[in-house]
């Protein structure tokens, strides 16, 4: 019994981390289409072509090789030990936030749990507890890299990425009070039953997604990376796979991160007059589950690249000022005005 | 049988690990990776915790600790001149006797609070033997068994209720002590305006050699 477990959770685990990989490589192709299409760009339209595949089907293979067949640079002045494992730290971070993450209908009598932990009572604290590993990867590849644009970028990156946990943190515990549970299945049964986070805390998922852009270094916070200013930031000094590995772990951010709204805030499965409950386990409903939750996920990464192409870059002193002088008191009144309504409805109500 | 002597040889390795991390926190020359063995002896005391199944300490250890705490700590090393973090760090020598009595008279308190812990009168007992109560109820089981299954389940819950119950004062000494921290620092960082025009500016006052990345010489 347990070994059929173990072998099951082996297989999830496996599934998850080709499945990721793979989208991955789509995204990028899909971001390089979106810039395309921002900047009145064609974008990549290539590759595949000889075999009758449209839209350059083909370009993430592309890429792929380009990364694995480059020369491998470490440079002579580096610290060698931390600069090959900063790359590794990123991609692991990025990875292992998975293991918590539900990708469809869990409980005991569905038919599949699609979830490598199932019914994690911490598992929001935990995703936020590997998350903020991320900010080693960072801060360890410009220390490593000895150069000075590295070093500033990764300086940049821990002040960014510390200053943006708090909101981040606290923009969800409005939402955590009002479900009752950091397990993230329970988030999903509250939002089925009564309306989703974004319409009883549409302050907790602004301040929430405004941050989840800065902890994923995206455009408008991408201050570690800036090209103009910094070449590059704190991969400066990577090439071949090890930059490879950055950007991979910056994109299993992004699905982390859009999960995580959908989960929290978007309802997950959850679509109204549908007529899904926590436990309808048919395996129709089973598949709508699982489709709603990658579609709506897929809906916020599209939403991600599109802000990407909308805002401009933040200048360093704006970029603090947001995050201490009004995100983190409007989180800290979002916080206290949810704890009272909730004190009240639960005295008065029922 | 099996998973005790597994969890023994876990346990051992674990706390080997964090020893060896623990050591080369003090021991290393460089400041960077000092802080670096802080961090690996941090994450071993978050593994111990997953073995004492205190998910919620594992993950709150990892979130503040590791993720807040050691960045602030390597964040405040590159900051200063010392940018690349090799000047030696050892303790000058007229600090070391005192050093070495405070750091055994530490010690030996801790072992002697931690032997001799006592719980509140009326509370379940929480030192001692630790065993895993059964998840569905028994007969005849112990009183404490359903207090420490509830623990354990819904560990967050239970931490809180003790933080504004059992532990509300240390809660609060806590919280009263990190923010005379914070006003002791604000008050050391600030300098008015007067006082800022006569300090020298900091960028030509460093040693032409000291903390310059090499990308300078290079360029």
């Amino acid at each position: 019994m347990t070994l059929w477990v173990l072998i099951g959770i082996v297989i999830k685990i496996l599934m998850i981390v080709g499945i990721t990989q793979g989208t991955v490589a789509y995204l990028i192709l899909v971001e390089r289409k979106i810039a395309a299409y921002a900047q009145d760009r064609i974008g990549p339209n290539r590759c595949g072509a000889q075999f009758g595949l449209p839209a350059a089907l083909l370009q993430p293979l592309a890429d792929g090789a380009k990364m694995l067949l480059k020369e491998d640079v470490v440079p002579k002045y580096v610290t060698k030990p931390l600069y090959i494992l900063a790359p590794w730290i990123a991609i692991v971070t990025a990875m292992i936030g998975f293991a918590v993450v539900p990708f469809g209908p869990v409980g005991p009598n569905q038919l599949i749990d699609f979830q490598i932990a199932p019914n994690v009572d911490m598992g929001l604290l935990y995703v936020l507890a590997v998350g903020s590993l991320a900010v080693y990867g960072v801060i360890l590849a410009g220390w490593a890299s000895n150069n000075k644009y590295a070093f500033i970028g990764g300086l940049r990156s821990s002040a960014q990425l510390i200053s943006y946990e708090l909101p981040l943190g606290m923009s969800i515990l409005g939402m955590l009070l009002l479900a009752g549970s950091l397990d993230m299945n329970q988030v999903i049964a509250w939002q089925s039953q009564n309306a989703w986070g974004v319409l009883v805390q549409p302050l907790g998922f602004i301040l929430f997604f405004t941050s989840a852009f800065a902890e994923t270094n995206r455009l408008p916070f991408d201050l570690p990376e800036s090209e103009q200013e910094l070449v590059g930031g704190f991969h400066t000094e990577y090439s071949a796979m090890k930059f490879g590995m950055f950007f991979l772990g910056e994109y299993l951010h992004i699905i982390t991160v859009s999960f995580i709204t959908v989960i929290l805030f978007w309802g997950g499965w959850h679509l109204p007059f549908l007529g899904l409950t926590p436990e309808s386990s048919g395996l129709i409903d089973t598949l709508l589950k699982v489709g709603i939750i990658t579609g709506k996920v897929f809906l916020a990464i599209l939403f991600i690249m599109w802000i990407r192409w909308t805002l401009p870059r933040f200048r360093y002193d704006q970029l603090m000022d947001l995050a201490w002088k009004s995100m983190i008191p409007l989180a800290l009144i979002n916080l206290v005005a949810t704890a009272g309504i909730v004190q009240l409805v639960r005295t008065y109500w029922n | 049988m099996g998973e005790v002597v597994v969890a023994r040889i876990l346990f051992l390795a674990i706390a080997a690990l964090g020893l060896l991390a623990a050591l080369g926190t003090v021991l290393s020359r460089n400041l960077v990776h000092a802080a670096l063995h802080l961090v690996g002896f941090f994450f071993c005391v978050a593994c111990l915790f997953v073995m004492l199944e205190a998910e919620f300490l594992a993950a709150v250890q990892v979130l503040i600790y590791i993720g807040a705490v050691a960045i602030l700590l390597m964040f405040g090393i590159m900051l200063t001149r010392n940018t690349r973090g090799d000047d030696a760090t050892s303790l000058s020598g007229p600090w070391r006797l005192p050093g070495l009595v405070a750091g055994l008279c530490l010690f030996g308190a801790l072992v002697f609070g931690i032997n001799n812990a006592v719980s509140p009168s009326g509370a379940s007992p929480w030192a001692g033997e630790a065993a895993r109560p059964s998840l569905v109820e028994r007969e005849g089981e112990p009183a404490w068994a359903a207090e420490r299954r509830r623990a354990v389940e819904d560990m967050g819950r239970v931490v809180g209720e003790e933080f504004l119950t059992r532990y509300a004062m240390a809660f609060e000494l806590a919280g009263l002590l990190l923010t005379a921290a914070l006003v002791g620092a604000v008050a050391l960082a600030h300098r008015d305006e007067v006082g800022a025009a006569e300090l020298p500016p900091t960028v030509e006052a460093l040693p032409a050699d000291s903390a310059e990345p090499v990308g300078t010489a290079a360029s």
